[in-house]
């Protein structure tokens, strides 16, 4: 029972789990906030 | 709090906090485990594993700090109508289940090496499990509410009665015999030696601010889909 | 399925999980409690010898040794009235050791010993680094406090 692996998958599932909380919740708010970006500045008469 | 009502102020100070809140958190909470790992000394009993302190305990205070700010959401949403109250109450939930799985996940793993086993049914760890389920549901429940911005009242009132299980989960290791061990932090003192305690508190701090970054990134995300859902539909009229 | 009712579906699996949680929690600790003996209630119950059950106490101060081959831990349980010789073959969790609460499973042996199967050690809520293991509890978390402000520790 080598207590390195424990320390070692211990950290690791942190940092898997909240890499990925922070990486999607960037990337859901980059899209949206872009695509109502683009949307606001359709409706504001911008033709395209 | 009625300066924030109108979700287009609160974007003004939303949008340069997040970025404050993610690489302070970030900084805070990698230094604390580097600090943590490679500088306290190894615990009596347990050698190294006493390590896994630093990111157990911040999950732990975490997830059960996360249900707290659901409560009072749901408080605020049903007596006052805040219009941003069901919205907060959603993007805290994701990553207050992800630390509650956390504390389950790096307890189990310590636990294997000090108490010789993976899991026990205690009072501490089965009202943390139940944590985690009620977490669960109230993602459920609040994402099949019928309007983006406040979650229906059946979620609300869930948010607020679930509350009674974070006292529970404190007091579990006083009320009944537990394997898991008292508190070591309480109001009096704390029986962590001071080269466990700061780090263990540096670490707390930094994945707060990670969690408060990771909530605004979330608010903001659902106040851009109510606009994409407005324009889409005014759209469709014209 | 509508994308609503399948999350009233995940609510109401969660709900479903939530009192599966309730009822194991709660079973199990009724399983604990009928077959779950202390040396003095192990002495007066009469258990036959290789009937499952799991034994509770305080390790005796003194009393961790091991066998001559090096693979069996032996040590001695005690509550306040009895004690019983225990037999372990394994590794001890880190919190095993003198003065501390020990749980085991296994059974009682011809010889009156009980033959440890698994140990679960239970660990008090203090952390002291090992430079001060060796002094008094009480004074090392004393000097514990001034030993790591000027970094010595490790």
């Amino acid at each position: 029972m080598d207590h390195g692996t424990f320390i070692t998958a211990a950290y690791t599932i942190t940092g898997l789990a909240l890499g990925w909380l922070v990486l999607s919740s960037m990337i859901a708010m980059k899209r949206s906030e872009a695509l109502a970006k683009d949307l606001t500045a359709r409706k504001d008469g911008d033709p395209q | 709090m009625h300066k924030f009502a109108n979700p287009a102020q609160f974007l003004r100070l939303a949008r340069p906090l997040t970025p404050v809140l993610f690489w302070s958190g970030l900084l805070l909470a990698l230094g604390a485990c580097a600090w943590g790992l490679t500088m306290t000394p190894a615990e009596r009993l347990q050698g190294e594993t006493v390590k896994i302190i630093f990111v157990h305990v911040p999950s732990a205070w975490l997830g059960m700090g996360g249900w707290v700010g659901i409560a009072i959401a749901s408080i605020i949403q049903l007596v006052w109508r805040h219009p941003l109250a069901g919205i907060s109450a959603r993007a805290i939930a994701v990553p207050g289940a992800v630390f509650a799985a956390l504390c389950l996940a790096t307890g189990s793993i310590w636990g294997r090496p000090a108490w010789g086993t993976w899991w026990v049914w205690d009072g501490r760890l089965t009202s943390m499990l139940i944590l985690f389920f009620m977490y669960l549901g109230y993602i459920a429940l609040a994402s099949a509410s019928s309007e983006k911005g406040n979650v229906s009242r059946v979620a609300a009132v869930f948010g607020i009665v679930g509350a009674i299980n974070i006292p529970i989960i404190n007091r579990s290791v006083v009320w009944w015999e537990s394997q898991h061990q008292k508190a070591s932090i309480t109001l009096g003192g704390s029986s962590i030696d001071g080269a466990y305690l700061w780090p263990l508190l540096v670490s707390f701090l930094g994945f707060g601010l990670l969690y408060g970054a990771i909530v605004l990134m979330r608010m903001r995300t659902a106040l851009a889909d109510i606009r994409i859902e407005a324009r889409m539909r005014r759209l469709a009229e014209d | 399925m509508k994308p609503k009712h399948q999350r009233l579906v995940l609510a109401l699996v969660a709900l479903v999980a939530l009192i599966s949680a309730t009822l194991i929690a709660a079973s199990a600790l009724r399983e604990e409690a009928s077959y779950f003996y202390t040396p003095s209630s192990l002495q007066a119950a009469n258990i036959e010898t290789g009937k499952a059950i799991r034994l509770g106490g305080m390790v005796k101060p003194g009393s961790i040794s091991r066998s001559d081959d090096g693979t069996t831990v032996l040590f001695t349980v005690q509550d306040a009235d009895a004690s019983i010789d225990v037999r372990y073959r394994g590794i001890t969790p880190d919190l095993f050791v003198e003065g501390s609460g020990v749980t085991a499973d296994g059974r009682l042996a011809a010889n009156g010993d009980f033959v440890a199967d698994n140990l679960l050690a239970k660990h008090d809520e203090n952390y002291i680094p090992r430079e001060l293991a060796d002094m008094d509890m009480h004074a090392a978390q004393k000097t514990g406090e001034s030993l790591s402000e000027d970094g010595t520790a490790k």
